[in-house]
């Protein structure tokens, strides 16, 4: 990593996002049309202002088109402009924004958008047909594997290594279904839910219960990223990224460290040095680290540096990670809460923290006006991770 | 030596046979898309959607301009007459074999500045069919529509 080769600093000025659901009547071109407009009504800017396009899209498979970053390029207002799709699974929803960055820090263009879509509906029987050719062909799929699987395994792992109660976990579940209750576009928030709900809801693959998992979801999400020299002409509260990381692990899962995901931690470090951050407990406010199951915000929380391997479900237990308490963690209500449209959680992770460092968040405004946070994702095989640390200035 | 044979069958290396698991796919039409596909089936018209910023109208409908990224939300009916951009006469099916009879397929324009539309055209030869040709649509019966694009059964030559 060379930072002396950054040429701008990156600023995101506008942020939109559809609502979350089951299953949207819009087509995925549609959806990112609704968030991208958003977007860049609150920049400011019409889409005549854009200099390229950056779409993160997960599998074809999940909407049912080949080259669909292609496909979905005239809702994403790619047309006639430089564009480019990235796909890094799960990691999408924080690596395009990172791709819209480079873009921008390059010096190369001035003002980037970048639109997320997922439409999940359109693969039937479940999203999880297509999600089976991640397995080998020849080692796993004979054995008729299923996803959830890899995570139960995890799971499982991360409880024995670490002395990690199962209860303790499913209290992320309870937080994050609680918080997206303030979200306009939650799929699954719940008021009510208690920890007895997630321990007693379905067994899917053990240890993993229906509840410990977000669901299924359409929905696009939208930002408008412009450099240091234009960022203060549209708006008196950029949110800057001032630092960026990723990193990506054997493909073979049964390779990794299935208790704590070194990837994740790798990519924090280049994004914190990057960012300057040199003791992440003690500077990071906000954290919203990608939560598709309960236990993955605890090891993500390790990964980051925010909480000692195996101590992030005790703060969970305490209330640490609470909206008001001593470091927020995924105060949108996150993958659990608001749903999981794969690249589209964009909304809920560089999103939010847009919205939150910037006193936008309305309801779901975490007190004490943080500013600074860690927003990260994971995926690929389950071996990818892309963090962004955001900033408000003085 | 795998690396210097040339197989004739890939069946001729130990191997296993796979499929895609997904069963199917449901796709929405989206707003623009209902729009169109309720009218065609219960009113037999074919709507477009026009951004008078762009001078473009989308046949079919579309909630925003792909240029200017405009909201559009008014649809109006752009008759079922239209003119052939371009044409192609298939001979070949997919399976390489020849067709019966040949098809057409052509590219419809619906007046200057719309967005086209890909349908087949009929009651016309490979002889006599030509870029510019005025064609018109031929609906189903209102009783067999069930808002398809194959509602329209083909567009033929008019006049
Ligand atoms: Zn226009």
């Amino acid at each position: 990593m060379n930072l002396g080769k950054i040429h701008k600093d990156v600023a995101v000025v506008g942020a939109g996002m559809t609502l979350f659901s089951r299953r949207l009547q819009e087509t995925g071109k549609e959806m990112s049309w609704q968030a991208a407009q958003m977007a860049l009504d609150q920049a400011g800017l019409t889409l005549d202002d854009i200099d390229a396009v950056i779409m993160g899209s997960a599998p074809d498979a999940f909407d049912g088109v080949h080259k669909k970053g292609d496909w979905l390029i005239d809702g994403a207002g790619g047309v006639n402009k430089p564009y480019m799709r990235v796909y890094t699974g799960g990691g999408t929803a924080v690596f395009a924004p990172i791709a819209g960055w480079w873009h921008v820090a390059s010096g190369m263009f001035e003002r980037v958008l970048v639109v997320c879509e997922e439409k999940m509906s359109s693969c039937q029987p479940h999203a999880q047909s297509a999600f089976a050719h991640i397995w080998d062909p020849i080692l796993d799929r004979p054995l008729k594997p299923n996803l959830v699987w890899i995570f139960a395994m995890e799971m499982q792992r991360y409880m024995h290594t670490y002395n990690v109660r199962y209860e303790d976990i499913a209290l992320v579940a309870v937080k994050n279904k609680r918080n997206a209750v303030g979200h306009p576009c939650a799929q699954l928030a719940d008021p009510d839910i208690t920890l007895e709900d997630v321990i007693n809801s379905e067994p899917m693959a053990l240890p993993v219960r229906r509840l410990d998992i977000s669901p299924p979801s359409d929905g696009a999400a939208a930002l408008v990223l412009v450099s240091e020299d234009t960022a203060y002409e549209l708006t008196n509260e950029p949110v800057w990224m001032d630092g960026v990381g990723w990193c990506i692990d054997s493909t073979m899962w049964t390779n990794r460290d299935l208790a704590f995901p070194k990837f994740v931690a790798r990519a924090a470090r280049m994004a914190y040095e990057m960012a300057g951050i040199k003791n992440p407990r003690e500077e990071i406010d906000i954290a919203e680290p990608y939560d598709p199951f309960d236990y993955k915000e605890l090891q993500h929380l390790e990964a980051l540096g925010l909480a000692d391997p195996g101590e992030a479900a005790i703060m969970t237990r305490e209330g640490k990670t609470q909206r008001d308490g001593e470091l927020p963690v995924c105060p949108s209500g996150g993958l659990l809460g608001v749903g999981n449209p794969i690249a589209a959680t964009l909304g809920i992770k560089v999103g939010e923290l847009f919205w939150q460092l910037s006193g936008q968040a309305g309801a779901r405004q975490v007190p004490g006006d943080p500013a600074v946070g860690v927003a990260q994702a994971w995926g690929d095989l389950m071996q990818f991770s892309s963090v962004i640390v955001m900033r408000r200035r003085p | 030596m795998t690396f210097s044979e040339k197989f004739q069958k890939t069946t001729d290396v130990k191997h296993w046979l796979g499929d895609m698991e997904v069963d199917h796919f449901l796709y929405t039409a989206g707003i623009a898309g209902e729009a169109f596909f309720v009218a065609l089936r219960d009113k037999g018209v074919i709507l477009g959607t026009r951004c008078e910023l762009c001078g473009i109208t989308y046949v079919p409908p579309r909630i925003y301009c792909e240029h200017c990224f405009a909201e559009l939300n008014e649809y109006t009916d752009v008759g079922l007459r239209g003119r052939v951009r371009s044409f192609t006469i298939a001979r070949l099916g997919k399976d390489g074999n020849e067709l019966k009879k040949p098809e057409i397929f052509a590219v419809i324009d619906f007046g200057s500045g719309t967005t086209g539309l890909l349908h087949k055209l009929g009651e016309v030869t490979p002889e006599t069919v030509k870029v510019g040709l005025d064609v018109e649509a031929v609906l189903k019966p209102k009783s067999q529509r069930g808002g398809h694009i194959t509602d329209i059964e083909y567009f033929r030559p008019v006049g």
